[in-house]
């Protein structure tokens, strides 16, 4: 211990003798109260480093507590405990300082502040809102509890509660007092668990009252101590030690608990603290003197006893002198004997410990510790406080001699120790097991939360592609591109094939996707055909029928390609309706299990987008008899000639043509039995402007079709072959070869029909203008064929003269005398369908002449100009 | 012998003075401190007492003693007021002697009752004979407040008429005359009626009270009725009802007593003892929806602001509290905390299955223990468990609840706790040979390490319920295994019988602990074989189950599951009789005394014991 201290004489008040109980309170700013035993307490103010005030109280005071909080302190005096409010006093103070500022105030502390009116007060303690008297009744100590108001201004301090400890030994104490006059210490101190600090409100009030009495215990220390139940209830601990040298404490918000015995010095108790703080605050060591040295340290012994868990270690030793005061600063004790005062380093009994010592020898080393306190050579020293560290290390004490004498005392700096606290094995072993698990668990939940980003990422992608395909398919709606230019098109062939013997229609659809996205899982292309008209279906039942294919991965640029049945030959009502619309379902993109579990509503839920709305109509279905065909035919299928026959047989009876249309054989073979025929016609000027740019686009644009024969032949094969609204007929096989214009041909209903095309002059004979005109004259046996054909025909002629209505618009001139022919025609019709309609015919006869009147309406039609 | 008439003005004029100036204090007592009312008695008695020397300086004379009398009264109603009975009792003894002296009879016996007889007797008929037995009235008071009821019956007689005298003799008297004599008779601090009426109720509750602990209740039941119509404080009344109920309950006769309560209650509706009875009756009844309310109210009752105490005391410096300080009447009006009838009811109702409420009452419950107001008042009955008890059973509740994340946090509060103080190795010895002694690992506190281990792995079982409630069941087998690894920790001693013997049989041969620690390893086990099951580990499941079995054979909950993990495992004959075995066992009804934390948890995996039969039925049939 190189370098000496320093003491440096602030203050010097009348007062002598060493029988008294002194104490100094820090902590009110630059205030210092000091109270030495007699009826005065000093105020003494380190800024001006003089006592500035006096206060005068009625008896002897034996202790002194204060709240900085409220600037109040308690002082014990034989007659009870007053209570005076600081910041009041000092307020005085200031204003009576202008005229007297050589002598101190003084301040006379009147029965008004008498708060408890107990008597022989030795102790004094401040937790929170409650204040504990400590005192000795006849044969027990009692300790008290007293509510403070939370009002300054109102004095009730009721009492609440008190603690009663029978005195034993009351012979020593008797003794130690004959030795030292009047001097009947005890201590009171307040101890906290560590963990509580931060979170419990309660602190925060415990903190500001003046920290000398209230220390910070390490959380396992304080459970081996004062037991779970105080840790748990995170309860404010009293520890009182008393001059029969009995250290007890008393869990102060415990329900139940009691005054217990912690330990013994077995002589008077005359310091408490705790000491060798942590970098958490907290101290690891509790420490007690008694008055004639011997001194105690209690630590937590973690390697301990043989069953491994850790055991309070209570470390007692003798260390040399009478003992009169100390002080704890973070890791020493200093002390004084009266004669010296005397520095214990208490950490170093903790390096002992890291040394991997175990034990006796543990314990050994502290006790060796206890036995060599370096001398800092300061005497009569008989009241020390407020430790303070500077940033050197210097520690500062502030002291009472003997004399009477404030004093500030300079240690030299001291060893900066280094404290790094290892863990047992096992609590490493199991830690270690902790981190491993923990690090498994978040390893397992990364790949889980990885996979479910991913498959949110896929979700976003398939979700992004069917609104960018929906707005697409919504915008083709709007503008209305032609089919051709739509970036999702669809398009259908019909063919006929023979399958078991069986004609079958099939209609085979195109998909080509030429829109930049993929159409992938969850698109499904869904294919529904109806008959246009129920007229002929029996009553009620809809006989739509639904294909619906997903994609699996359809690629832009691909094709898609599905072929559906539409019928087999005989049993389809044409013409039909085709609407082939794209489907998304959500369902099917979150995974069906998912769904099932979860979503039951949802699987309904799907994005129907319509691709377009097509009719199959009956020159699709037409089975085409080309010469070869019409050989064939003939010649290998005998018996399905028979049953297509009967078929049409039976499909006439259902369209309820009477019963002398048909007699079972071959209607193609007879075509003079019973024939029905229709007609169109159009202006061949109109023919001829309207295909020659078809021509020209798609065979050969050399061909001429000046020739009247020509233009039937192509308006012919335009007919038969031509692609309206994306349905085609197929090839059947060979390419056909029209030779003429007239084409002989079986109905998807199996009925024959021939249709010819053929150049006609309408118009009046006496007239000079005739018109040249192409008829397209449709004759078969079977009504139904006539009327399908008819209209089918019609359907293809109006497409062809929408696309050139702007150049058909210079037609010459207009057949009035066809016009009235047929008004003529028309009024005559009329009557005819009015008058079967009004006589009372038989359902029978008025058939016969509606469709009479439909015969020659559809016979004589208007000229399409 | 002359006195000079000025000496006794004086001294009556003294002792009225005196008296006002008490009654005043007393009159404005409502106000001030106890402390401040106990230390204007002490001031009161010493200057009475210094007065009663003063008059005692000289020897008995019939002129003034009846003043010597009424201050010898005075001054004895101040000394037991403060409790200072050996005093009281050596003036009144003293007076007396002088009473006998003064009418000229010689008393050479120190036996108070003969002396008692002996002054009644001679003061016969004269003037002093009311102030005699207003002396004897306090004697009376003593022999209460310290319990000598013996000594009242001695006197039973005189004491009664006394009662008439002094109850009839005042009324008797017409207005002027009693005006009369009490202008010229010294004042009193206490009027003697009223104290008469006062001692007779006490007397009557006292001597109830000792009767019902000596078992005699029908005597004590027909005297606690006859007191109840005596004139008195409604407080007093109302422990005459009170005491009549709980003769009744001891007569076996519940319902009557319930009544006697309710009219207690109604008479004073802050004896909450009454309540307290009832709630006890209801318990006794198994009326738990009753017992439920009773605590209800005990508790907002007992959390009232305690009642100002003029009410009880009067105005009278003598407290009925100071008369009735017997020990058997203490014992029957004791009521417990208002912090353990809490626990009693949160308690109650999560066992009854009002586990919302229940865990309300234990979050209170603990908000009340953590919070600033509650200091360690020492209560002498505190039937509260361990706080670490409480933790895990509020854990447990909001387990049942739903609330498996708040459970989860008190268990952590327990584990952080505890974890520390657990040994590596503990020894756990049979309870009649192993008391005391390191092996059983007492710590400075004497806090149990067995305890202690275990609550830490009950903390880490209620974790492990908690992470099985959640379906997270590698948690739940973390957990698990944790509790099991604190389990193992504990060594038995001295267990050389074998673990078959039935669950009941080590229950009452063991401790408490025992049963705990087999219960718990049972029930981890178990638990961690279930969580393996639902993990597809069936191996793993299957030993932890079998194990389970073996510690704790009677857990039904680990026979089931067993058969089911046989059953998965294709041994489906075996998981057939597993099942069979398992519920052939006579389920235990000793649940209730298990430590809430130990039950079965309410969440989980479940299997429907009638598919299980359906399965065996079809195995049977295949």
């Amino acid at each position: 211990m190189e370098g000496r201290c320093a003491v440096e004489t602030w203050a010097q008040f009348g007062f002598s003798g060493r029988s008294y109980k002194v104490k100094i309170l820090c902590g009110f700013g630059t205030d210092v109260l000091i109270c030495t035993g007699t009826e005065e307490i000093y105020v003494f103010s380190k800024r001006e480093r003089k006592i500035t005030t006096v206060l005068l109280l009625p008896a002897a005071v034996s202790d002194l507590v204060g709240n900085q909080d409220k600037q109040l302190i308690y002082v014990a005096c034989r007659s009870g405990v007053y209570r005076v409010n600081l910041q009041f006093l000092l307020h005085r103070d200031q204003s009576s300082q202008a005229d007297a500022s050589s002598s101190p105030a003084e301040l006379k502390i009147s029965q008004e502040c008498l708060v408890v009116g107990a008597d022989e007060v030795s102790s004094l303690l401040l937790v929170g809102s409650v204040l504990l008297t400590l005192c000795q009744r006849d044969a027990s100590w009692l300790l008290t509890l007293y509510k403070t108001p939370k009002q300054t201004a109102s004095t009730s301090h009721e009492e609440f509660g008190s603690f009663h400890l029978p005195v034993v030994s009351a012979v020593d104490c008797g003794a130690a007092e004959s030795n030292r006059g009047p001097r009947k210490g005890s201590v009171l101190i307040c101890i906290h668990s560590g963990d509580v600090e931060a979170s419990s409100p309660s602190n925060a009030s415990a903190e500001s009252t003046v920290a000398q009495d209230h220390f910070h215990l390490e959380p396992l220390l304080f459970k081996l101590l004062f037991g779970v139940e105080a840790a748990l209830a995170k309860s404010p601990v009293i520890l009182c030690g008393l001059p029969d040298g009995r250290l007890c404490f008393l869990p102060l918000r415990l329900p139940g608990s009691r005054l217990r015995v912690l330990h013994s010095l077995e002589q008077p108790v005359c310091f408490v603290g705790a000491s060798v703080v942590t970098e958490t605050g907290h101290a690891q060591c509790l420490v007690a003197a008694g008055e004639q040295g011997r001194v105690v340290l209690i630590k937590t012994d973690k390697a301990g006893s043989e069953g491994g868990s850790a055991m309070a270690a209570f470390t007692e030793g003798c260390v040399p002198g009478p003992v009169w005061c100390g002080c704890m600063d973070k890791s020493c004790f200093y002390y004084s004997t009266g004669a010296d005062l005397l520095r214990l380093d208490l950490s170093e009994g903790s390096f002992a410990r890291e040394s991997k010592e175990r034990g006796e020898e543990t314990s050994g080393m502290t006790a060796a510790a206890l036995q060599s306190p370096s001398s800092l050579n300061v005497c009569r020293v008989i009241a020390l406080a407020e430790p303070a560290c500077s940033t050197a290390g210097d520690v500062q004490l502030l002291g009472v001699s003997a004399r009477g004498q404030l004093q500030r005392i300079c240690l030299p700096a001291g060893r900066v120790d280094e404290g790094s606290s290892k863990l047992p094995s096992t609590q490493v072993s199991r830690s270690v097991r902790d981190l491993l698990s923990a690090i498994g668990d978040v390893c397992e939940r990364a790949s889980v939360l990885k996979t479910v980003i991913k498959s949110k990422n896929q979700f976003l992608r398939l979700l992004n592609h069917a609104v960018s395909v929906s707005f697409l398919l919504m915008a083709d709606t709007t503008t209305d591109l032609p089919i051709k230019e739509k970036p999702i098109r669809c398009h259908f062939e019909t063919s006929w094939s023979r399958l078991l013997q069986k004609d079958s229609l099939s209609l085979v659809c195109f998909l080509h996707n030429s829109s930049p996205f993929v159409l992938e899982r969850g698109w499904t292309l869904s294919i529904t055909v109806s008959p246009l008209s129920y007229s002929s279906s029996p009553a009620g039942e809809s006989s739509s029928t639904n294909f619906s294919f997903p994609f699996h991965d359809l690629r832009p640029g691909q094709t898609f390609e599905a072929s559906l049945p539409i019928a087999a030959a005989g049993d389809a009502s044409f013409p039909m309706t085709v609407s082939c619309s794209l489907i998304f379902s959500l369902s099917s993109l979150l995974g069906e299990e998912e769904v099932a579990a979860s979503f039951a509503g949802l699987q309904s839920s799907c994005i129907s987008l319509p691709l377009s709305t097509l009719t199959v109509d009956w020159l699709h279905a037409l089975q085409l008899n080309s010469p070869t065909a019409a050989h064939k035919m003939a010649t290998v299928q005998p018996s399905s000639a028979a049953a297509d026959s009967i078929q049409t047989f039976l499909s006439s009876r259902q369209l309820r043509c009477s019963g002398r249309t048909n007699k079972g054989g071959e209607s193609a073979a007879k075509p003079e039995s019973e024939k029905y025929s229709a007609s169109v016609w159009v202006s061949s000027e109109i023919v001829r402007d309207t295909l020659k740019p078809k021509k020209s686009s798609n065979l050969d644009a050399k061909e001429s079709i000046r020739d009247p024969e020509d233009l039937c032949l192509s308006l012919l094969e335009r007919l038969l072959s031509e692609d309206t609204e994306g349905v085609k007929m197929g090839c059947q096989g060979d390419k056909i070869a029209l030779s003429t214009s007239v084409a002989h041909a079986r109905g998807p209903n199996g009925a024959a029909m021939k249709l010819t095309v053929k150049e006609i002059n309408v118009g009046e004979e006496e007239s000079t203008d005739k018109e040249a005109t192409i008829e397209v004259q449709i004759e078969s046996s079977s009504l139904a064929a006539v009327c399908g054909l008819h209209h089918a025909v019609l359907r293809r002629i109006q497409t062809l003269l929408q696309s050139a209505t702007e150049k058909a618009a210079s037609t010459k001139n207009v057949q009035i005398l066809g016009l009235r022919r047929a008004l003529q025609r028309a009024e005559i019709q009329q009557s005819q369908i009015s008058g079967a309609f009004g006589e009372v015919v038989s359902t029978v006869q008025r058939d016969r002449l509606l469709l009479s009147v439909y015969q020659e309406l559809r016979r004589n039609p208007l000229l399409i100009v | 012998m002359y006195q000079p008439p000025s000496l006794l003005e004086k001294w009556s004029q003294e002792n009225n003075e005196l008296v006002n100036k008490c009654k005043q204090q007393e009159a404005g007592g409502g106000a001030v401190s106890r402390d401040h009312r106990q230390s204007s008695l002490r001031w009161c008695s010493s200057e009475f007492h210094k007065l009663l020397r003063k008059i005692q300086g000289i020897p008995p004379h019939v002129d003034h003693s009846q003043l010597e009398l009424a201050v010898v009264y005075n001054t004895c109603v101040c000394f037991t007021a403060q409790s200072q009975f050996s005093e009281a009792e050596l003036l009144l003894k003293e007076a007396t002697e002088r009473v006998l002296q003064v009418t000229g009879n010689n008393a050479d016996t120190s036996d108070p009752l003969v002396l008692w007889r002996a002054g009644l007797k001679s003061a016969g008929n004269t003037a002093l004979h009311p102030h005699v037995l207003y002396l004897l009235c306090l004697q009376w008071a003593l022999w209460l407040a310290k319990c000598q009821l013996e000594n009242i019956g001695e006197l039973q007689e005189q004491m009664s008429s006394l009662c008439e005298i002094v109850c009839d003799g005042v009324g008797d008297c017409s207005p002027s005359e009693a005006k009369g004599r009490l202008s010229k008779s010294p004042l009193l601090v206490m009027e003697p009626k009223r104290l008469t009426e006062l001692l007779q109720i006490c007397t009557s509750i006292a001597q109830g009270a000792e009767k019902l602990n000596e078992g005699r209740s029908s005597e004590a039941l027909s005297d606690l009725q006859a007191a109840s119509a005596l004139p008195a404080t409604r407080a007093l009344v109302a422990y005459t009802h009170l005491l009549s109920g709980s003769c009744l309950a001891h007569m076996n006769r519940p319902q009557m007593a319930l009544q006697c309560y309710k009219r207690a209650l109604e008479t004073d509706s802050r004896c909450v003892c009454a309540l307290y009875r009832s709630m006890l009756i209801y318990r006794q009844l198994g009326n738990t929806q009753a017992e439920i309310q009773a605590l209800r109210l005990l508790h907002s009752t007992l959390m009232l602001p305690p009642a100002t105490e003029p009410v009880l005391g009067g105005i009278q410096p003598l407290s009925p509290s100071l008369l009735l300080s017997s020990q058997s009447l203490s014992r029957l009006l004791s009521v417990p905390s208002a912090l353990s009838v809490l626990y009693s009811l949160a308690l109650k109702c999560v066992l009854s299955g009002r586990v919302t409420e229940g865990v309300e009452h234990y979050l209170d419950l603990l908000a009340a223990l953590h919070s600033e107001d509650q200091h360690a008042v020492d209560a002498e009955v505190s039937v509260l468990p361990r706080m670490l008890e409480l933790y895990l059973e509020a854990g447990t509740a909001l387990l049942f609840t739903r609330r498996p994340a708040d459970c989860m946090a008190f268990c952590n509060e327990v584990i952080s706790t505890t974890l520390e103080l657990v040994p590596e190795k503990v020894v756990l010895e049979e309870p009649e040979e192993g008391i005391g002694g390191d092996a059983r690992g007492l710590s400075v506190e004497g806090e149990d390490k067995v305890a202690m281990l275990l609550w830490a792995a009950a903390a880490y079982l209620l974790q492990g319920h908690c992470h099985t409630h959640l379906k997270d069941w590698k948690q739940a087998v973390t957990h698990y295994t944790r509790c099991i690894n604190l389990l193992v920790k504990v060594h038995l001693k001295n267990r050389d019988f074998q673990p078959q013997i039935p669950a009941a049989d080590v229950n009452v041969k063991h401790g408490k602990d025992l049963c705990t620690l087999q219960r718990m390893k049972g029930l981890s086990l178990a638990w961690r074989g279930i969580s393996f099951t639902q993990m597809d580990q069936l191996r793993e499941a299957l030993r932890d189950l079998q194990l389970s079995l073996q510690a704790f054979p009677d857990y039904t909950g680990a026979g089931l599951w067993c058969g089911e993990v046989l059953w998965r495992l294709g041994r489906k004959h075996e998981a057939a009789a597993c099942w069979e075995k398992t519920w052939s066992l006579t389920t235990q009804t000793s649940v209730e005394k298990l430590p809430l934390y130990l039950q079965d948890p309410q969440s989980g995996p479940l299997l429907d014991s009638v598919e299980l039969r359906l399965r065996i039925q079809e195995l049977g049939l295949t």
